[in-house]
């Protein structure tokens, strides 16, 4: 995220390439890991997934850092699903392999990661408490940390009164924050959520946010897929974009906005025409004395400037900051 | 930008793990290895808390209890008939009536038979016709008649018939110069078999039958409960969450020792119940050879169903919703039913077989040696047979179950689960 990360970790990067000898596909269009992510964490290296003559998921590279909450995005039908299962070894990798904190990922350390599946599902007929203890069990927790984990986070989700009942009376939004405390409980290595906050109230998804941010403060790894995009802008320090099976922009949401085409608002004392003339620039827009502005050569923006000095007042000109629903539009376009 | 220049070293060195949270046990995780006793715990839990399991024993004891108590007070039960003799017949027919009790009461000891004295013939038909007296004996023309309102009983008439005769032959041998003994010297049939003492045929055919009963219930029950317990977790996806969490020959070691362990607890039950119920019936004498039978049901059933169990799951692996159950489990229905219903009707060579044949054998070999035509050294051969044929069922089952179970995409088939590679 930061230039400082970035320089520093680059060469070790290339480094773990070579040892493995996994390079990333040549055309592989994911943005390379460079946003200087500290080793470790989650890292996919050409992941790929095909399904008779369909290739689910193509070359598919990203990491996941330590303590960064990370989006995956992408339209339906796009990968996520299948990618996330790749990760948790639920389904073989036709090719690409999975890192966990800079080698090869074992069972041993999938069992101490969080993991919500796209569908979901508990035993129907099983009290609340005793189904999380169980499952907390299978994880490797003694019964009394499973049983303190699960009620804490009973509690904490407001579910406290519920624990005894079956999971089939809870209602589906009920139903929903038991199967999250099904992936976080018991301080898990790394969570990957499929689609965790679908389902849920907006308090619920406040709730769910801080959650998951005290997992990510301590360090954690966090991979969350979502289609709601505003979400996503909101709670994300890194994204990964992916569409028809391949990763089309991965970094941080501000990076990701440095690399789309920056537009500019300018105000002008009088009419903004001729704006249109200037080379280099794009005029999206122009209606009276404003005018926005979409820069094609980098630098011609300080044309326009002077230019537009040269005629009179500007009393505005601001780059603007592209929505992260622009962003998408623009890389899965 | 220079902080941590220090780590091309890294080029030619593997990275230690230092960074991030790697660092496993925060929470001191168990070992992998004994997940199955956990899987195993809920299985066990859950069955024991099914209130339809629950009943369905209850009521299977209940009726075993039942049956018991009615046999044995049956068998505790005195039958007194009773003999109407006019005044008249009274000084012959006295003596008549005794030998009737005593005919009557060496066939069966809970018989006594008793006189009633009564006036004239008007006397004993009022008797007979309000139920007084069983029957009306009196002299005939042609001897002596039984009359009774409607049949007499059947074992009354026997002895009645024994006794009416053996007093006329003796009699008529009296009169003839000689007795009864002379004449009936030599005439007696003693009745010996070469197999030594067996055991009553029909009390082996309804053994057989139970056994068979007892297998198949309890097969079908639990190897459907396994069923539908594997697809729950598939159609939930909780097997996706476990999956991750333990490996999957885990939770099938789970599913089936658990399952195992709670089918066996419920055969002991209900034939040691049985047992303690047969001792309450004439059969008590033969309750030695029983209770060697029924260990050896208890053992073969053991271990034949580990394999079922087995199978069973992967029929439940196999499918992807419980809809599917139905036609993934049809091949191990068929193979129970085919045991049921053929395991009672075989005899001879065909029988001797079976004894041998894996699954049948839970029923046949324990019913030949209830027959007391099996030796020991036979039934440990079958039961080794069946340990193989369990031990190959559980692997390859085990396989199977492995490569269907995260398979969501609709029911496979018994075919293709066995083509897929992993």
């Amino acid at each position: 995220m930061t230039t400082f990360g970035d320089t520093d970790h680059r060469p070790d990067h290339r480094a773990g390439h070579r040892h493995t000898g996994t390079a990333h596909p040549p055309d592989a269009r994911s943005a390379p890991d460079a946003s200087g992510a500290p080793a470790g964490g989650v890292e996919v290296r050409g992941l790929t997934r095909t399904f008779g003559q369909v290739r689910a998921v193509d070359g598919v590279s990203f990491t996941v850092p330590p303590g960064l909450l990370t989006g995956f995005v992408g339209g339906n039908g796009a990968g996520k699903t299948t990618t996330m299962r790749m990760i948790m070894g639920v389904l073989a990798p036709t090719s690409g392999e999975v890192l966990w904190a800079g080698r090869p990922i074992s069972a041993g350390d999938r069992r101490t990661f969080g993991y919500m599946p796209e569908e979901r599902g508990l035993y129907p007929k099983q009290p609340v408490l005793d189904q999380l203890v169980y499952l907390g069990r299978l994880r490797g927790l003694s019964t009394a940390a499973a049983r303190a984990s699960v009620t804490e986070h009973l509690e904490r989700l407001g579910l406290t009164e519920r624990a005894k009942d079956h999971v089939e009376k809870l209602s589906l939004g009920n139903q929903q924050r038991v199967q999250i405390i099904a992936a976080l409980m018991g301080e898990p290595q790394a969570l990957v959520l499929d689609e965790p906050f679908s389902g849920l109230d907006p308090v619920a998804v406040d709730n769910m946010a801080d959650l998951l941010r005290e997992h990510t403060a301590r360090g954690v790894p966090v991979l969350f897929s979502s289609h709601q995009l505003d979400l996503v802008e909101r709670l994300c320090e890194r994204l990964v974009v992916l569409s028809r099976g391949r990763v089309v922009a991965n970094g941080s949401p501000d990076e990701l906005r440095s690399r789309s085409v920056v537009r500019h608002r300018i105000v002008l004392s009088g009419d903004a025409g001729w704006v249109r003339g200037i080379p280099g620039v794009h005029a999206v827009d122009v209606e009276g004395a404003s005018a926005l502005v979409e820069v094609v050569e980098p630098g011609a923006e300080r044309a326009l400037l002077a230019e537009a000095v040269r005629r009179g007042d500007v009393h505005e000109f601001a780059p603007q900051r592209p929505s992260l629903a622009q962003i998408y539009r623009e890389v899965t376009a | 930008m220079t902080t941590t220049r220090n780590q091309p070293d890294r080029l030619d060195q593997p990275a230690p793990d230092h960074v991030g949270p790697a660092e496993p046990g925060r929470l001191s995780h168990e070992g992998v290895g004994r997940s199955w006793t956990v899987v195993a715990m809920r299985e066990v839990v859950v069955r024991l808390t099914n209130r339809a399991f629950l009943v369905s024993t209850a009521l299977t004891l209940l009726f075993l209890a039942g049956y018991g108590a009615f046999a044995a007070w049956q068998s505790g039960r005195t039958t007194t008939w009773t003999v109407a003799v006019s005044t008249s017949d009274a000084p012959v027919a006295g003596p008549l009536v005794a030998a009737t009790g005593r005919a009557a009461h060496a066939t069966d000891d809970t018989v006594v038979v008793t006189t009633k004295p009564v006036s004239d013939a008007s006397a004993a038909r009022a008797a007979v016709t309000d139920g007084d007296a069983d029957v009306w004996l009196h002299r005939t023309d042609a001897g002596w008649t039984a009359t009774s309102a409607d049949d007499v009983p059947t074992g009354l008439r026997t002895a009645l018939e024994q006794a009416v005769r053996t007093d006329a032959l003796d009699r008529n041998a009296a009169a003839a110069g000689t007795s009864l003994t002379a004449l009936e010297r030599g005439s007696a049939l003693s009745v010996d078999r070469f197999s030594g003492a067996g055991t009553d045929q029909g009390f082996v055919k309804a053994v057989t039958f139970a056994f068979a009963l007892l297998f198949f219930m309890s097969a079908m029950m639990f190897g459907q409960q396994i069923a539908a317990s594997v697809v729950e977790e598939k159609q939930s996806r909780l097997v996706e969450i476990i999956a991750t969490a333990i490996p999957v020959r885990q939770l099938l070691a789970g599913k089936v020792v658990g399952n195992a362990a709670i089918a066996l607890a419920q055969v002991v039950l209900i034939a040691g119940v049985g047992l303690v119920m047969v001792s309450f019936t004439d059969f008590s004498a033969l309750l030695p050879t029983l209770s060697t039978a029924v260990v050896w049901f208890v053992l073969f059933f053991a271990v034949g169903f580990f394999a079922l169990a087995c199978l069973f799951a992967v029929a439940g692996a196999l499918a992807s919703r419980t809809e599917d159950l139905q036609s993934t489990t049809a091949p191990m229905t068929t193979i129970l039913m085919l045991v049921y219903v053929v395991s009672f009707g075989l005899s001879g060579t065909a029988l001797t077989v079976a004894s041998y044949v894996p699954v049948a054998s839970v029923v046949t070999m324990p019913a030949r040696i209830l027959a007391g035509d099996a030796t020991w050294w036979e039934a440990v051969l079958s039961l080794l047979v069946m340990v193989v044929f369990s031990a190959v069922t559980v692997v390859v089952g085990e396989r199977i179950y492995r490569r269907s179970l995260l398979q969501t995409r609709g029911r496979v088939s018994w075919r293709q689960a066995l083509r897929t590679a992993d």
